[in-house]
């Protein structure tokens, strides 16, 4: 079968009112799931699955992306407008969305997360139809050891992260590599600080622990000290990004959408990685790399492009390999055997109708979410203008609600209360959050790797520079370290000679 | 100290105010606990009978994933719910007969659970990466005795783990735990992705989540658990090999409740569970994922687990694998 | 050394936060079984590890805080009234985590809502309490009947 027939051959497929109409309602349903903290993109996944069992295999998977990708997208609303990621992958989102939104600037914020959200999954999508078959026999060369050496060069993110001083950037890392290593050990399966508590055993809850990271020191911080913000509303700002604004971050963007679609393409990594892999990429390589952090929209674009950049890409593995990248798609992998479809290689020959109805619906799923995106910007820019003190209160009530929902544990409400408390004091003491999360998300995935690939050699380190990928990450981790030890130099020479 | 006995003395009063009510059981929602996370075996398998249950029983089922430690947070939330049938859990080979038969330190037993059916079974099966130059078990025996075999599982404890040093052992491997390398993952669909990529040799699991790979060509089923051979596996069974004892090795999953809850509601669930295994969309779609539906009466059930869990312990303790600590 | 600076005290913390760590937690409350082949591979490897980094990282903070001139303290240290507000605070928190699943998230939230909404001061009381039971309510009802989560019901009241 040619290409032109093959896309005509998925066009009857899903060139229909129906197929558009669940792509169109997944979107919305995804984004506003997205948007609810607690909520992510893989509870709204999981809970429309059911509903996708009586329908025609093509229309259901449809459904389900629509919801993935507006669920990604969504999660960026309230990452920008209360400080509170809605999925992991926006907490990226949150480093330089809050504080334009402190300065009324959320419209701008929330404009430019959509544009970047779509530009990337414009290309996530489109690599994914190009590259499919490559991308997908490269992620399978990624074993425990190319893992342990990404995860490693991922870790160099922190500086980027850091804020005003790197060594209290890495305190706060070693914090979260630390919290981390609770939890059943990998290897052996015993206790690691669990102090034979069943909840404890199985690691503390991560978006419990963003939420208490991020969303609850506000809250405090507002106890501590009301008068400042009493009764003072925030506006939306001017709701346009101009075209301008989209122009500068445009590499950045794209930047941040090609990371992704790498890091999509292999199995097991995700898009909370990615989002801040990009941002830091974005902040190395800016001119305003000061302002980073501080309400800088180049940022909260960088990061946006980086986990959507995923969310196209994610489906590489799925359907070339028939491997679930992350949780998400092993739950759209469900979805597939459920209606008697099998993904892989051989699905590419047997039913490449459907292969190509799914790539025209990606295709078109990036318009439909750059229209219910601005809608949803629009219906969700009010929260802008709830009073403080009647906002903070609410953010708080909605946090227990949302964390509870994710488990099912009251455990982990608790633990978004204790996390809370070690945000406000890391707060009060200049100590980032940021580089705790991402040390929290890459932990145990660094630890893994290097344990699983110690396993494979029988104790031997010479695996972990086996073949040219290993080496290609050991190498950029080493010129990264010691970009970064110049600049730390450089920034202490300026500020000696300024003193 | 005060606290646990209040919250027993209260769970006592409210469990006699609800037995009393039994007849009208059940009046509200039913809140069902899944152990594993969505997307799993475990999740799609109960939200496919979710469906047909929820007709029988009347009332709508809530399903609630409570995932964390291979199965063990979900099972301690229902061991310590009120036993008033209002709290269900979703059983799994993993949770219920693995992992009490190996971990020393779990936080329940068997015996903290009453349960009232198991209505899936699911076979296992072993396979190489399609690529790989063993063709049968003879083969990847051979290749243990020369050592540097690995085979991956979901995790320490979980069924796969078990099944990899079972069926080494019952081919005649002497020591399966040092003889073969144990590569644990984190979940069952990276267990898989391990053995695609050349990390582990070979891994045995569920021919459910081998399924697609098989038809797909990318992996080799080297053979299966069953009695009776399985639809699209190419590869003998345990009894073409002469090993009955891997009957034993299947997967499962059930409903259990605590301890405590009382005759007529596990006669409802019984009931229940008679009406929606007849539901023939239910029992197609289980079945084209490789699954025999097979509702046990809950005597047949707890007798089921008893001897699967005995087996294992067996095992466990003859190959020295609890885990202590 | 009348006055450390705060890096410095922050580095500190982080030393003996190390100490504690390599002395007291790990041994006591990390289980590793007898039969490990390789320290690399023991379950107590990596907490080590990252101990042994903590305490390093704590060194330097310490050091460098002792020649910084940065200025850490550019928020008001003292504001009347904050610790106790803070403490009722976390007096909340505690009593929100135990009424969970007694008196049931609903109500429970509610009084939250209404405490913390006095103790932030807020200048719209009667806003603050129409929300009080309104957003428990509104949440309730998205989460248990629209995304079938199984809120936690309390054993008093019950809502539909």
């Amino acid at each position: 079968m040619s290409f032109v027939d093959s896309i005509l051959a998925g066009l009857s497929l899903v060139g229909n009112f129906e197929a558009f109409l669940a792509l169109f309602a997944g979107v919305a349903i995804g984004t506003i799931a997205g948007a609810i903290p607690g909520m992510s993109a893989t509870m709204a996944v999981a809970l429309t699955l059911p509903f996708t069992f009586s329908m025609q295999p093509i229309i259901a998977i449809l459904l389900l992306l629509g919801v993935y990708k507006g669920g990604i997208f969504g999660g960026s609303i309230p990452a920008i407008l209360i400080k509170t990621p809605g999925t992991p992958a926006s907490s990226a989102t949150v480093l330089d969305g809050y504080p334009l939104a402190e300065k009324g600037q959320a419209g701008k914020a929330l404009g430019m997360a959509l544009w970047a959200s779509c530009t990337a999954d414009l290309i996530s999508n489109l690599a994914l139809i190009l590259f499919a078959g490559w991308l997908a026999s490269f992620a399978l060369n990624f074993g425990p050891p190319e893992f342990f050496t990404l995860i490693l060069f991922s870790l160099t993110i922190i500086a980027g992260v850091s804020g005003a001083s790197l060594l209290r950037g890495a305190l706060s890392a070693m914090l979260g590599l630390l919290l981390a290593t609770v939890g059943l050990d990998l290897v052996y399966g015993t206790n690691r600080f669990t102090f034979g508590d069943p909840s404890m055993m199985g690691g503390l809850n991560f978006i419990a622990v963003l939420i208490g990271l991020f969303a609850i020191p506000e809250v405090l911080a507002m106890v501590w000290d009301p008068k400042p913000h009493k009764g003072q509303t925030r506006s939306l700002g001017d709701n346009k990004v101009t075209f301008g604004e989209y122009k500068r971050c445009f590499k950045s963007i794209v930047r941040g959408s090609f990371i992704g679609v790498f890091l999509g393409s292999i199995p097991g990594i995700g898009a909370a990685p990615s989002a801040f892999l990009s941002y830091s990429e974005a902040r190395r390589k800016s001119p305003n790399r000061d302002n980073f952090g501080k309400g800088e929209l180049e940022g909260v674009a960088a990061s946006e492009a980086g986990n959507n950049g995923v969310a196209g890409a994610t489906l590489i593995p799925l359907l070339a390999l028939g491997v679930p990248g992350d949780v998400i798609t092993a739950i759209i992998i469900g979805a597939f055997m459920v209606h008697g479809l099998q993904p892989g290689p051989m699905m590419f020959i047997l039913n490449v109708d459907i292969i190509y109805g799914l790539f025209i619906g990606l295709i078109v799923s990036s318009v439909f979410l750059f229209f219910i995106g601005s809608i949803a910007i629009r219906g969700f820019k009010y929260v802008a203008d709830i009073p403080r003190g009647v906002l903070f209160p609410g953010v708080l009530v909605l946090c227990v609600y949302g964390v509870f929902a994710v488990n099912n544990n009251i455990f982990d409400v608790g633990v978004m209360f204790v996390m809370g408390w070690v945000g406000f004091l890391m707060m009060r003491n200049d100590i980032p959050a940021a580089p705790f999360l991402i040390a929290f998300i890459l932990g145990p995935l660094l630890e893994d790797n290097f344990r699983q690939a110690m396993l494979m050699s029988g104790s031997s380190p010479a695996i972990l520079f086996r073949g040219p990928i290993t080496w290609f990450f050991w190498g950029l981790t080493v010129l990264t370290v010691i970009a970064i030890i110049r600049a730390g130099i450089r920034a202490t020479r300026n500020l000696k000679r300024r003193a | 100290m005060k606290f646990a006995k209040f919250s027993a003395v209260s769970a006592m009063v409210i469990g006699l105010a609800t037995a009393a009510s039994a007849a009208d059981y059940p009046e509200r929602p039913i809140n069902m606990v899944i152990p594993y996370g969505a997307g799993g075996a475990t999740d799609i398998s109960a939200r496919t009978i979710a469906e047909p249950l929820g007709k029988a029983v009347g009332q709508s089922l809530i399903m609630a994933n409570v995932t964390g430690a291979g199965g063990a947070t979900g099972s301690v939330a229902v061991k310590n719910a009120k036993a008033d049938g209002y709290t269900m859990l979703f059983a799994r080979v993993g949770s219920h007969s693995v992992n009490p038969a190996m971990k020393a330190t779990l936080p329940y037993t068997l015996d903290d659970f009453r349960f009232v059916t198991v209505y899936e079974i699911n076979p296992f099966a072993c396979a190489v990466e399609a690529n790989s130059d063993i063709n049968s078990m003879d083969d990847l025996i051979a290749k243990v005795a020369e050592g540097g075999v690995s085979y991956s599982s979901s995790g320490v404890g979980s069924g796969l783990h078990l099944a990899g040093a079972m069926v080494l052992d019952e081919f005649g491997v002497e020591d399966p735990l040092n003889a073969a390398t144990h590569i644990p993952q984190k979940g069952g669909g990276a267990a898989v992705t391990a053995v695609l990529n050349g990390t582990a040799t070979f891994l045995c699991t569920n021919s459910s989540a081998l399924a697609s790979f098989v038809a797909n060509g990318q992996m080799k089923p080297l053979m299966v658990t069953t009695k009776e051979p399985v639809v699209g596996f190419d590869a003998p069974t345990a009894a073409d090999l002469g090993k009955p004892a891997l009957h034993q090795l299947v997967g499962w999953t059930g409903i259990a409740g605590p301890a405590d809850i009382s005759d007529e509601v596990a006669g409802k669930w019984g009931e229940w569970m008679a009406a929606a295994a007849g539901d023939e969309e239910f029992v197609s779609s289980m079945e084209a994922r490789g699954s025999i539906i097979d509702v046990m009466s809950p005597e047949d059930a707890n007798a089921f687990i008893q001897e699967q869990y005995n087996t294992f312990r067996a095992l466990v303790d003859k190959l020295g694998m609890r885990i202590e600590g | 050394m009348q006055n450390l600076h705060r890096q410095t005290l922050i580095g500190l913390f982080a030393v003996v936060a190390g100490l504690f760590l390599m002395i007291v937690a790990i041994p006591n409350w990390v289980s590793s079984p007898s039969n490990v082949r390789n320290i690399i591979l023991s379950p107590v490897f990596w907490p080590y590890t990252l101990s042994a980094l903590t305490i390093v990282i704590g060194l330097g903070l310490t050091i460098t805080g002792h020649f910084s001139s940065e200025d850490m303290s550019q928020e008001k240290a003292e504001i009347p009234g904050g610790y106790g507000r803070l403490a009722i605070m976390a007096v909340v928190m505690v009593i929100y985590m135990f009424g969970l699943p007694r008196l049931g998230m609903v109500w429970t939230s509610m009084l939250a809502f209404v405490t913390t909404a006095f103790l932030v001061r807020t200048s719209h009381p009667k806003t603050a309490l129409i929300c009080a039971i309104c957003v428990p309510l509104v949440l309730y009802v998205f989460f248990a009947h629209i995304a079938s989560v199984a809120i936690p019901q309390g054993n008093f009241v019950r809502l539909p």
